[in-house]
């Protein structure tokens, strides 16, 4: 045997249902004395008045309404508020999530085409001596790599190392110091063998003369 | 003059100087009806278009049903007064995306409801003791029945305070707004069948909080 639901209980307890419509009432004493219980709970709440405030508060209750819009009226508006106006918030999130659309698919499909036609300059067997027992060596580049690093690759083996060491003497003052500061120790020390290895050589222009 | 939020200027509220009041215009000299006139939908975009005491004209017909709605959450008339006031604030700051899917009235309900659930979740209500309530007329009743009275009903106002606050104001809505249950639901954003089972647990959870102060 089911009892009556809370939905019915109310539609029986203000009249929406007939009890006629809920033959179970009659033989249910558990749901008769539940809603009488509702009957009572009703009648006794709904002879609860709010006390009335004094006639005069309604006039001063619209007046601090009024002075407050008014204040509201006159009050600038942060640029949080500027920023939240739909004809402003609307077009900025709409620009936003352009961008960022626009950030994330730009590089590949201007990139993506032209990467797998480029040979791939080292052998799969490749070994690249360790600079340093600190450091961990370099995998040899293969087909499987990042295509981009082919790219890197291909423009290594037609760089002369002169003309990259002019053009690191043309970055910004003070960007090598800042870079050879956020070497490692074991880095830095690597990477003053190689400069006393490289300066011990005769340079290109020594070369030609 | 005052503008609603977003208003273009020299389109708004009118305000006299002096003593910073807005008066509902009785007539205008551009042939338009009076604004106490207007019915709601009228009013409303008397309101937008920053018709003089439009608003004010809003507060004047609602401030009784939203003030009520206030006590019967909080329990004392300095909270309501506070709430009420809040309520139609945020209804003024609101106003222009009000679609009119439902009446003035049942919005302002909501707006209510929210700052009320607000309030109450951030504030244990406080319910005015028997001496700082005002008393309803009781002059043909003997004093010793409108002091039982007035405690009962104090009682069943703290017992209602006490309700989860979806139950206070589905009992509040249905029992002192007469909102229909449609309306309640709409006013919730919940289904009819979960506001009538709010009103029956809400009851049902009233009995028991009234036995346990008896």
């Amino acid at each position: 045997m089911s009892h009556l639901k809370p939905e019915q209980f109310v539609d029986l307890a203000e009249g929406m249902l007939p009890e006629t419509a809920a033959p179970h009432l009659a033989a249910c004493e558990a749901c008769r004395r539940q809603l009488a219980d509702l009957r009572a709970m009703m009648s006794e709440t709904s002879g609860v008045e709010a006390p009335e405030p004094s006639p005069l508060f309604w006039d001063h209750l619209s007046a601090r309404v009024r002075d407050a819009v008014a204040e509201e009226a006159a009050r600038p508006r942060t640029w949080r508020e500027r920023v939240l106006q739909p004809l402003v918030l609307v077009p900025s999130l709409a620009a936003a999530i352009a961008a960022v659309i626009i950030a994330i698919l730009l590089p590949r499909a201007a990139v993506a085409p032209n990467i797998p036609s480029l040979p791939l300059p080292f052998a799969e067997n490749v070994t690249v001596p360790s600079p340093s027992p600190s450091l961990p060596p370099l995998a040899p580049l293969g087909a499987s790599d990042d295509p981009q690093l082919g790219i890197v690759a291909a423009i290594a083996t037609t760089v002369d190392w002169d003309e990259m060491r002019d053009e690191v003497a043309l970055a910004t003052g003070g960007s090598s110091d800042a870079l050879a500061g956020a070497l490692s120790i074991d880095e830095q020390r690597e990477l003053q063998r190689l400069l006393a290895e490289e300066m011990a050589q005769p340079s290109a222009l020594e070369k030609l003369s | 003059m005052w503008a609603l939020p977003g208003q273009p200027e020299g389109r708004g509220w009118h305000v006299s100087a002096v003593n910073s009041r807005a008066v509902p215009e009785r007539s205008t000299d551009t042939g338009q009806a009076a604004v106490a006139d207007l019915d709601e939908q009228q009013l409303i975009a008397a309101c937008l278009a920053g018709r003089a005491g439009a608003f004010d004209l809003v507060v004047e017909r609602h401030r009784k049903a939203v003030y009520q709605l206030c006590y019967r959450f909080v329990g004392n008339h300095e909270d309501a007064s506070d709430l009420s006031q809040d309520v139609f604030l945020r209804a003024y700051r609101g106003l222009k995306s009000f679609r009119g899917g439902s009446s003035l009235g049942t919005w302002l309900y909501r707006i209510g409801v929210n700052v009320c659930l607000n309030r109450v979740t951030v504030k244990k209500p406080i319910t005015e003791d028997l001496d700082a309530r005002q008393h309803v007329d009781g002059s043909r009743e003997s004093q010793v029945d409108r002091v039982l009275r007035e405690e009962r009903a104090a009682q069943v106002r703290a017992a209602i305070a006490k309700l989860p606050p979806k139950q206070r104001a589905t009992l509040v809505l249905r029992m002192y707004q007469e909102l229909s249950h449609e309306e309640i639901a709409g006013v919730l954003g919940s289904s009819v069948g979960a506001v009538k089972a709010n009103f029956f647990h809400a009851l049902g959870n009233l009995k028991k909080i009234l036995g346990e102060m008896a």
